[in-house]
Parts: C-alpha cells; structure tokens; sequence
C-alpha cells in the first residue's frame, strides 16, 4: 500500500475540541481561575454533536471546549493579573506566617487588581447588544443586593450592586418605561420597555433568607462581577440618553450620603444636565396620513394615556406593605407616593395629610379612618398597572376576598380559555362599565335561580300545549274535519338587517363548503375539528371554574346562614 | 665602571692579591705607564675624578642628621651631655616583670632617621585658591546682608512636586466611575491601528462564533400563572397538575427499579418443589440409560450423512443443465417484467409519490425535533440538568401579601437557569473524601472495661 495509513482521531472534529482538563494545561491556571476566565470572556463549553468521536471512543462524559475559543483566551491580558494575583497570594501568606507586619502593610497597598472595561466593549460592540443581554446582569444585581453583610462574599460588591440598581429605578421612573409587574411566589417580575427592547427582570423579596448550600458561590460572584460593569455602562448611557446628570443626584443637592439615600428611597426626582424646557413635548412630525401611520398615532396616544395612569393620585404606604416596589410602581407611573417617617428617610408628606387619595393597607383592619380616601391591598396598584387602567377600587378593600392576581406575561390565543377576571379587566380597558359587580351577582343569584326555575316550568309549558295543539289540529285534519282555523290579523316581523346579512353570508358559506372537492372537504373538517376541540376544551374548563364558583357560594352561604 | 674600575685598583694594591692573569707581576699592574686622560673635556670630569673625601664627609654628615636630627657640632651642650648628680641607682626598681617590648610590627613601621619626609607641595596647591577664596567671602557677606544665591532662589521658587501614587481601583469599588464607552461622538480608538500592529498592541479579534448565544431561551422565564401569589383556580390547578405529573414520574423510576431488583416468587424454592425436584433428578437418572443408546443411533446416522459420496458426471450434466434453465428463465422473467413495466407507469408514479410523502415526513419530524432539542439544556459535564418547579400548594397560599412566605429561593433559580442555558455545566456541591481510612481504637482505659 502506497503512502501513510489515516490514524484516528487525529483530524476532524476530534482535533476541534478539546477538554476541560487539558485547556486548563495549556492556560497555565488553576480551575478556579479557569472557571472565572471563561465566565468573564464569555467562553461556553460545547456539547459535540458525536461525542464518541471526540472523546477518542470513550463514553464518558467529559465537559469541551472549542480549541479555538481556548486559543483566543491566551491572548488575554487578564491571565497575567490572574498570575500576579496568585503570586501576591503566596507573598502575603509568607509574610503572614513570618509575622512580618510592615511586609503585610505593604503588599496590601500594592494589591494587583483588574479591570473588565475592555472584555465589556469587546464582548458588547455596540448599545444595542448590552441592552439585550441586561436582564441577566440586572436580575444578578438585583440578587445580590438583598444579601446580608456578613462578609462572605465581598461588602464592595453588594454595595455596588445596590448602587446601580437604584440608578436603574431611578431611570426606569424618569422614563415611565416600566409596562408590566407580576407578584410570584419566588419574587416580583418586571418587565420594562427601554429604547425597544422588552427587559424582564425578577426582584427576590427582602425578607426570608435561608441561602441554598448546592450553589456555588465563586461563580454567581464571578457573574456579578461582569454584570455590575456591564450595568454600570449601561447607567451612564440611558441617562445620558434622559440628559440625566450622571451619577445621579437630587435637584437641588450636593451628592453626599444623605442625599444618595434619598435617591434610593426613590421619591426623589434627578437633576438634569441642561435644562430641557423645550424638548419635553417633541411633536410628531406631521406626515401625509395613511393608514398604518393613524394606527400607530393612536398606539402612541394610548400608550401616553398609559404611562400616567397615576397622574394626580397621592398615595400613601403603611408601614406593613412592601415599601420599594411600591413606591416604584407608583412613580413610575406618575403618581406621588409617601410613607411613614420611620420606616425610611424620604417620605414627603405624613398619614395625616389631607390630600390623599389612596392608602395602601395590609392588616385585617384599619384603626382611624379618613373619610376622602380609599384603604385598598396593595395588589390594586399591581392589578392597574397590568390591566392599563385603573380598576374599580371597591374589589380591593380592606378584609375583601381579592380577585385573582393574573399575569400579564400570558397571551391568550383564540379559543383558549380565558379566566372571567380577565375579560372583565378587558371590559373595562374597552371602556365599557360593568353591569353587575360581584357583590350583586351573590345577592341576586338567588333569585335568578328561583326566576331560571320559573322560567324554565313556563317554557315547559308552554312547549306542552303547543304540542297538544298540534296534535288536536293533526287529528282534526286526518278525521277531514275543517280546522278550526281562524283569520287573525296578521303580526308584522321586525327584520333585522344585521341579522339578515348574517344569514346570508351563513348561506354563502354552506354553499361554499358543499361546492369543495373532496379532498379540499377532508382537510376543511381536520381543520375544523381541530378549532372545535379547542372550544370544547375552553368549555369544559368554564364548567369546571363554574362548578367550582358554585361551591365557593354554597359554602359562603353557609357560613352566612 | 668607573667605580668598578677603582675598586678594581683598591683591591688589587693589596698586597697579597693575585690578579687573573698570574703572570703578570702585582707592582707592575699597579704603576704601570698610567694612561694620560684629558681632564678638560666635559665627559671626563664625571669620569676621572676623585671625590671620595668629599663623599665621605657628606655621607657623615647624612648619618649624623639620621641619627640624631642634625648637625652634632651644631646641637647645644644640653642635648649632648648631662650631668649627674644622682646617688648610686636603687636596683630594687623592679615594677614589671615582663617589660612590654613594642610590636615588631610597629617598629618597622616607626621612621628609622630623624630626617623628617619631605612635603609635598603640589598636593597642597590649588589652581584659583585666591578666586575662590574671594568668592566664598564675597557670598558670605551677601548672605551676612540676606541677598541668597541664585541657584537658591530658583529652588525656592519651584513649586513642591505633587506626589500622585495612581493606585489600582478594584473592579467591585462601590464608588467606582463609569465612563462613555459606546461614545455617541464616534471617537475612533486613539491610536492608529497600523501603529497598534507593528508595536504589538492590537488586541486580538473576537472570533465570531461567540457571539452567538448558546441557548435559545430567554435569560429570565417568567414562571406559570399558576404562580402568582393570589393565583387563578384553574391555572393554579394546572401547576400543581405539572408538579404531580414530575413527581409521578420520579415514583415510577422508583418502582421499576424496585420491581426488577425484587426476588421472584417462582424463584424461591418451597419445600414441596425441592421433594419434586429431588424425585424428578431420580427419575433422569434412570432414563439416562434408556435415552444413551437413541443417541447413539441418532449419532451415527449423522455421521453417516456426513460422509458424501462423490458426484457421477451424469449428476453434473443434470445440474448444469438445471443450472442453465434456471438462469434463461429468470432472463426472460426480468424481460417480461421491464416490458409489463411500462404499462404499470402509473402505479409506479403513485409509489414513489408515497415514498417520497413519506421521507418529507420525517424530515420535517427530524427537523421539529431538532428545534426541540435545541431548547433543550445541552450534556456538558457528568452530571444532567434537574429542574425543579416551585409552586404552593393549596393551603400554603398566603391570604395577603403581607403573610406570603416565598417558595424557592432566586439565588437558586438563578443559577438553574445559568445551568439551562449551558452557560455553566451542572455542579453539586464536592463531597468530603478520605483518601485513609479513619480507624477508630478505645481508649486504655474503657478498652479494661469492655
């Protein structure tokens, strides 16, 4: 045979990857560093597609990466602070076991640090791509500033988060950008439009925290780690994008500690770098009208309408109801918002104030009460917000049984079933006002039932001597007898039109279905069968919601009685 | 030589000496005709001359200014002589035993004339000593008036060097500061990027492929409606559905792993089949013998079978000719079935119609399934992703926000999530492995008890 004999593994997809293991060799790191390194550079490792020809015949299950990811890594700058912290780490060790004081002194000053800024443009060249990768970085900083500071992991960096994620409120409220809020078992989710993009992020809440020992706390703190730089550029350009002086201060104030914490009690509004008296209200350009640009004029208008459904409402919290997210809902949306002096600094006005309209309550009862405003739950200001409009206050009560709390995060497609809480918000948004609230239903079913049961035996009768009528009349004509009939004057049928149309174009349509070949027929009934078992199913679930309401009745009848 | 010379005459007017050349007489070498030398010249002063008189008197003169510091005619009586009136000497003077001798070494290094060295001096002079000397007086009177120098005014006019140590800011410093870097001012990179090249600064090039995202899933899944804190009934239902479906599956494992490592009834021997068992094995036993001959004869008529007997040419033709017919009727078969073929062109048509519904079927599958698996969290490591559903159950629901106790943590769900989007590969926390074993001994004393 001519010429060498092909080996395996030596070309292909086997020379493609590479291991954990082996890369770590060749970067000359330990496997934390490796870890962090790869976290940083955003370097994943990759599932092969055939893992017995990479892994040279074995099975085993090894974690890859791709070579020329791991040779793009050593031309990183990074790697070479990660050596020199290494070595320090030795350094300062020594010098600890010696007992050589000024040499710890000393090398602490001199601690090798390292910057990200770089990794940050290279891994996100333009705005655009940080805006879309913020919702990790701000559910991470979000995180992270609910810790406790015990010290475990560094007090820098949970300050640091805490910093830049009142900075995001704080835009996200001068912006009115936030759209949706869900209250969850495992936290509250926002989701807002910044500059297009739809951003989501999950809020942990600031009570109860057994931490989980399965996670590892190197890498979430390596994450963070990039994600607070990232969102820290990412600040800086939303608000100057707002012409927001950046860092934030209050108007008015130096920058010092007091004020820092009133911005983050988030009643506060930012100073500005230039006066902006004239590009608040930018003018659409006027456009010769067609029709796509109407609609859109109207999204615009309506959307307007949305971002201040608080306007001119002054709310005030008790000291029971979560105090941040509240009052970030409410600004966000234009409204004026306080709380009690000792809970936190910078509420503007006391309980005691005339003006407001709305007390957020939480406890079964409320002591003192003011004639002119509502006590409603908290989840009012939630429910309004999704639902775009502000709802009917008399649901929310204090010691009312509360509807539902939907989510806003759900599209319903056609046929699928929908929850009547929903359709009543939907009626509302229509603009349409709701006949019978709940309250009336309860009261009146009662004698709907008994009415129903009316009704029913009259039909019933009614439908038995039209029979008998006929009956006689059939017998009548059958015996040859001359009917009975008489000439009366004749009624005259009211035509609706609309209903006409209606039917004719029923008709169209049952011409048009029985002109179809047969196999255009056959493909017509899957289809129909297919929207059929939809609606069948939205049924039976209303049947069983309804049974279900129907229990919930008895048994508050019960209790009632 | 001319010293040489006169020594020469010195040692040889001894009077016993004998010269080299033995023959010639002493006197005669003495007084011989002496050479006449012209005294005038200048070369022969140095020469002929006599001065050995006035050597000798300056060579005591030297000696003398060595040893005691100068002329002996010259020094006063005093130093020369002394006159003594003391009474006979005491010997009992003893005081030291051992008189302390001076150092050898210091001896040799003491001066041995009294002849002081000279000095010299040049090493004392010094170029522009007066200039020098009337400058420094010159500055001292300026400075007595309080005019300084120049150089000193200049110094005190400098303003102190501000001493900005740059220390390197940590990555996680609160007060850290942030600056424009998507510049809406499209500053390019300061440096020319030829420059960047050729003195090794260029950072490498992002590859492309990381770019792109691992995972299709969105960073932040927003859970069920059935999660809310006040959910809707059926929602509510329809999670906790999910749940007991999962939950469902995890017992099934279980108990198919327990159905097959459970001990078979049929496999446990009661009394009764071990009688039965015992009996039936006596029984082959006397069967054995009545089967051993069957076999044997069953074995021999395969041996005999075994052995062929060799083919006659009449059974080679016949096969051939088999052979043959065989072979032209599946020829004319195969022709009538390409001919019948054109006429079958219809049926063809709809099969492979079929066959070719039937591969755009499954490549669509193939296709779905992709997708799906795309969505999917990818194998990266040994252990496989677990997903784990928070959700409350029915009397857990809170009656108001205030009482809601949070199901699962963030952190948690955070890095599930981190996990699903094979962003990281799935970890567990490392276990505590001995590489020794632990042996464990009593104690002296309880082991006397026990």
């Amino acid at each position: 045979m001519g010429g060498t004999q092909k080996k395996k593994f030596e070309r292909g997809s086997a020379t493609n990857y590479i291991t954990r293991n082996r890369a770590r060799k060749k970067l000359q790191l330990s496997l934390p560093d490796f870890r962090r390194l790869c976290i940083l550079k955003g370097i994943y490792p990759h599932e092969p597609k055939h893992k017995k020809k990479v892994n040279k015949g074995s099975t085993a299950p090894r974690t890859f990466y791709l070579l020329k990811d791991i040779r793009f890594l050593l031309h990183e700058p990074i790697v070479a602070k990660f050596r020199e912290y290494k070595i320090f780490v030795r350094k300062l060790r020594k010098a600890y076991g010696k007992t050589e004081w000024s040499a710890v002194e000393r090398l602490k000053e001199n601690k090798p640090t390292y910057k990200l800024d770089h990794i940050i443009k290279e891994r996100y060249p333009s705005f655009i791509d940080a805006l879309r990768d913020i919702d990790d970085a701000l559910c991470m900083c979000f995180l992270f500033s609910t810790f406790a500071r015990t010290g475990k992991c560094h007090v820098q960096t949970i300050q640091l988060c805490r910093r830049l994620t009142v900075e995001w409120m704080n835009y996200v409220i001068a912006s009115r950008s936030l759209r949706k809020v869900f209250v969850s078992i495992k936290g509250m989710y926002y989701q807002a439009e910044v500059m297009g993009q739809l951003i989501t992020w999950l809020v942990p809440y600031q009570f109860s925290h057994d931490h989980p020992t399965d996670v590892d706390y190197r890498v979430m703190a390596t994450f963070t780690e990039l994600y607070t730089t990232l969102l820290g550029f990412v600040n800086f350009r939303l608000y100057h994008s707002l012409n927001l002086v950046y860092p934030p201060k209050v108007t008015g104030e130096k920058r010092d500690v007091l004020s820092v914490q009133k911005l983050a009690a988030l009643s506060a509004s930012l100073a500005r770098v230039v006066s902006t008296a004239e590009e608040d209200d930018a003018q659409l350009d006027a456009f010769p009208t067609e029709e796509k640009v109407e609609a859109r004029e109207k999204e615009q208008m309506q959307l307007e309408t949305q971002k201040k459904i608080f306007e001119g409402l002054k709310f005030f919290l008790n000291r029971e109801v979560p105090r941040e997210s509240l009052a970030f809902v409410i600004r966000s949306f234009g409204g004026e918002v306080s709380w009690d002096r000792s809970v936190c600094i910078g509420s503007t006005y006391e309980a005691t104030d005339e003006t407001i309209t709305h007390q957020i309550v939480d406890r079964p009862n409320v002591d003192k009460s003011y004639i002119n405003r509502y006590y409603i739950q908290p989840q009012w200001v939630y429910d309004c917000v999704n639902a775009k409009v502000l709802l009917p206050v008399e649901d929310y009560f204090v010691g009312v049984t509360l509807p539902p709390h939907l989510s806003p995060f759900v599209e319903e497609k056609d046929g699928d079933y929908v929850p009547p809480e929903k359709l009543k918000i939907m009626a509302l948004q229509r603009g349409e006002k709701p006949g019978d609230d709940d309250d009336d239903e309860e009261e009146e079913n009662d004698d709907d039932d008994d009415d129903e049961e009316d009704e029913e035996e009259n039909e019933d009768d009614e439908d038995e001597a039209e029979e008998k009528n006929l009956k006689e009349m059939e017998k009548q004509k059958s015996q040859g007898k001359s009917l009975q009939v008489k000439v009366t004057p004749g009624k005259m049928k009211m035509e609706n039109p609309v209903r006409l149309e209606q039917e004719e174009k029923a008709e169209e349509k049952r011409l048009a279905i029985m002109m179809m070949k047969k196999k255009e027929k056959y493909l017509y009934d899957k289809i129909m069968f297919g929207k059929k078992r939809k609606i069948r199913e939205a049924n039976k679930l209303a049947a069983k919601r309804k049974a279900f309401d129907d229990t919930e009745k008895a048994k508050k009848k019960k209790t009632k009685n | 030589m001319a010293a040489a010379r006169r020594l020469k005459h010195a040692a040889v007017s001894q009077p016993g000496f004998l010269g080299l050349k033995s023959n010639v007489k002493s006197s005669e070498l003495v007084s011989s005709r002496r050479k006449r030398v012209n005294k005038n010249k200048k070369k022969n002063w140095n020469r002929h001359s006599d001065i050995h008189d006035v050597e000798d008197f300056l060579e005591d003169i030297r000696h003398q200014e060595r040893t005691t510091g100068g002329l002996l005619s010259e020094k006063p009586d005093d130093s020369l002589f002394f006159l003594d009136v003391e009474a006979e000497p005491v010997k009992a003077e003893k005081g030291k035993r051992r008189v302390q001798r001076p150092l050898r070494i210091d001896l040799i290094l003491q001066h041995d004339s009294m002849v002081p060295a000279p000095k010299n001096v040049t090493a004392y002079q010094q170029p522009n000593a007066k200039k020098l000397r009337r400058i420094a007086q010159r500055a001292e009177q300026l400075a007595a008036k309080g005019v300084l120098p120049r150089r000193q005014r200049h110094l005190l006019s400098r303003r102190p060097a501000e001493k900005t140590v740059k220390k390197a800011e940590a990555n996680n410093n609160p007060d850290r500061d942030f600056y424009a870097m998507w510049g809406e001012e499209k500053v390019t990179d300061s440096a020319d990027p030829w420059y960047l090249q050729q003195t090794g600064k260029k950072l490498v090039q992002r590859p492309e492929k990381l770019n792109q995202k691992p995972s299709v899933l969105p960073a932040v899944e927003v859970i069920a409606p059935g999660g809310s804190y006040n959910p809707d009934f059926l929602s509510h239902q329809a999670l906790l559905q999910e749940a007991h479906d999962v939950e469902v599956q995890k017992q099934k494992q279980e108990d198919k792993l327990q159905r097959q490592l459970a001990f078979r009834k049929e496999d446990r021997a009661t009394e009764v089949q071990t009688i039965i068992s015992a009996v039936a094995a006596c029984l082959y036993e006397d069967e054995d013998e009545a089967a051993a001959p069957n076999e044997d004869e069953a074995d021999s008529a395969l041996g005999a079978i075994a052995v062929a007997e060799k083919k006659t040419e009449r059974q080679r033709k016949k096969e051939k000719a088999e052979k043959m017919k065989t072979q032209q009727q599946q020829a004319s078969r195969r022709q009538t079935e390409r001919q019948q073929q054109l006429f079958q062109l219809r049926s063809i048509k709809s099969s492979i119609k079929q066959q070719e519904l039937q591969t755009k079927a499954r490549q669509m599958k193939r296709k779905a399934r992709q997708e799906a698996q795309k969505a999917l969290p990818r194998r990266l490591g040994k252990l496989k992703y677990a997903q784990d559903l928070e959700v409350q159950l029915s009397d857990e629901l809170a009656a108001s926000l205030r009482q809601l106790k949070p199901e699962g943590s963030v952190l948690k769900d955070r890095f599930k999530s981190l996990q699903k989007r094979n962003l990281i590969e799935p970890r567990e926390r490392a276990k505590f492995k001995r590489r020794l074993k632990v042996k464990y001994v009593e104690k002296r004393a309880f082991r006397q008890i026990t």
